[in-house]
């Protein structure tokens, strides 16, 4: 079934002479599944304020790019990156309250948003839209916190090589389900940005995942104590570690330990940016390991 | 995940004086391990046993800290029983 009223917005036109580039799509979710797994369905009420579902886009589009008043991340900013990036929105209104509509779930045990991963392509396909990165962006009135699935890489098809601490790992040029967010009409500061991180890395080749809470090993964080000196080492590059984590410390209960940052005095994008000291989180970045992960994982997938 | 503001964190302690910081970081950080594995692949039993004893812990802590949300959801659940 064709959606009613459809409206595409091309916000970054990307890299024009390539069949398939690189894609951010950004979508107004039409119908909320409340609570998560629950096969309830609910319109969303983003889908009767267009102009809120705009300013979240916009919102989306400006800290991708690093157009946010004293925001320091720049990522996809460098003019070798950001041309070739294709964003594109899409505002739906009308559909029914029904599984297929559904992009967005409240969380049952939180007030988190969470994206209906496997929904996400065949949604955009109604459109003849791709995304490598998509965003269902919701109203919901109890649900407000953002949150990402990582992408599941098409590992059956090729890629650019890299090595982190000698395994041999890519970055795909094509995924199985994109990275997914689900994120609030009034979402604001560095949390898009955040999630893209998340969104755009990768089950099977690299998990950008959270630090302000004692995670997991994955691309940007190891466990151990002592901290060793060397964080690990991506391709040829050897990455200090974090030892005292700027200004926020480690937790004395904490195994986990991050990589060396590129301004010291923030929290890593991937931590708890609203730690800032000076309470500006737009001047938060990525790690090292991060920005460099993200940057070549965005080459690649732009160069495809 | 976004990370919960510093206000949120000092609201929660103000309505839920029983809850400390570790209770709050604990239930962040189970939240969190969530989306750390692909909920579309295939798991096995002891990873199916684990995880339901994370998410016994998390509605636990759930209840400890948001215990008006809690009451919130069984009335709701009441609603959708009856």
């Amino acid at each position: 079934m064709t959606p009613p009223n459809p409206i595409v917005t091309v916000m970054n036109p990307g890299d024009t002479t390539k069949p398939d580039p690189f894609t951010i799509c950004i979508i107004s979710n039409p119908v909320l599944e409340a609570p998560w797994k629950t096969g309830q369905f609910v319109v969303d009420p983003i889908t009767s304020n267009q102009n809120a579902f705009d300013a979240a886009a916009h919102y989306i589009c400006d800290v991708l790019f690093g157009r946010l008043a004293s925001q320091r991340e720049q990522l996809l900013a460098d003019p070798t990156i950001g041309p070739k990036i294709r964003v594109v929105s899409i505002f739906v209104t009308g559909l029914p309250a029904q599984d297929v509509n559904s992009l967005v779930a409240q969380d049952t045990d939180s007030n988190l948003l969470i994206a209906r991963r496997t929904v996400f392509l065949p949604f955009l396909k109604r459109f003849a839209l791709n995304a490598d990165v998509a965003y269902a962006v919701s109203a919901s009135p109890t649900h407000m916190r953002a949150s990402a699935w990582y992408t599941s890489d098409d590992d059956a098809r090729s890629g650019v090589a890299f090595t982190l601490d000698g395994v041999s790992l890519s970055h795909r040029y094509y995924c199985l389900i994109p990275g997914t967010v689900a994120i609030h009409a009034t979402a604001s500061s560095m949390t898009a940005l955040h999630e893209f991180g998340h969104a755009l890395s990768s089950y099977s080749n690299g998990m950008v995942v959270d630090l302000y809470v004692d995670s997991s090993p994955a691309l940007n964080c190891k466990v151990g104590r002592p901290i060793p000196p060397q964080f690990a080492t991506y391709d040829t590059t050897v990455n200090a570690s974090d030892l005292i984590r700027d200004s926020i410390n480690y937790p004395s209960g904490w195994s986990s330990y991050h990589c060396q940052l590129i301004d010291p005095g923030f929290p890593a994008l991937m931590d708890d940016y609203w730690l800032a000291p000076d309470h500006v989180p737009e001047h938060s970045q990525h790690d090292k390991i991060t920005r460099q992960f993200l940057a070549d994982r965005v080459r690649a997938k732009i160069g495809r | 995940m976004e990370p919960l503001k510093p206000q949120h964190k000092r609201q929660i302690l103000e309505a839920s004086p029983a809850a400390t910081p570790q209770e709050i970081a604990e239930y962040e950080k189970l939240l969190a391990e969530r989306f750390t594995v692909d909920p579309d692949l295939p798991r096995g039993p002891e990873s199916l046993d684990l995880r339901q004893r994370k998410t016994d812990r998390l509605k636990e802590l759930r209840r400890k800290l948001f215990p008006e949300a809690e009451a919130d959801a069984d009335a709701h659940e009441e609603g959708l029983t009856r």
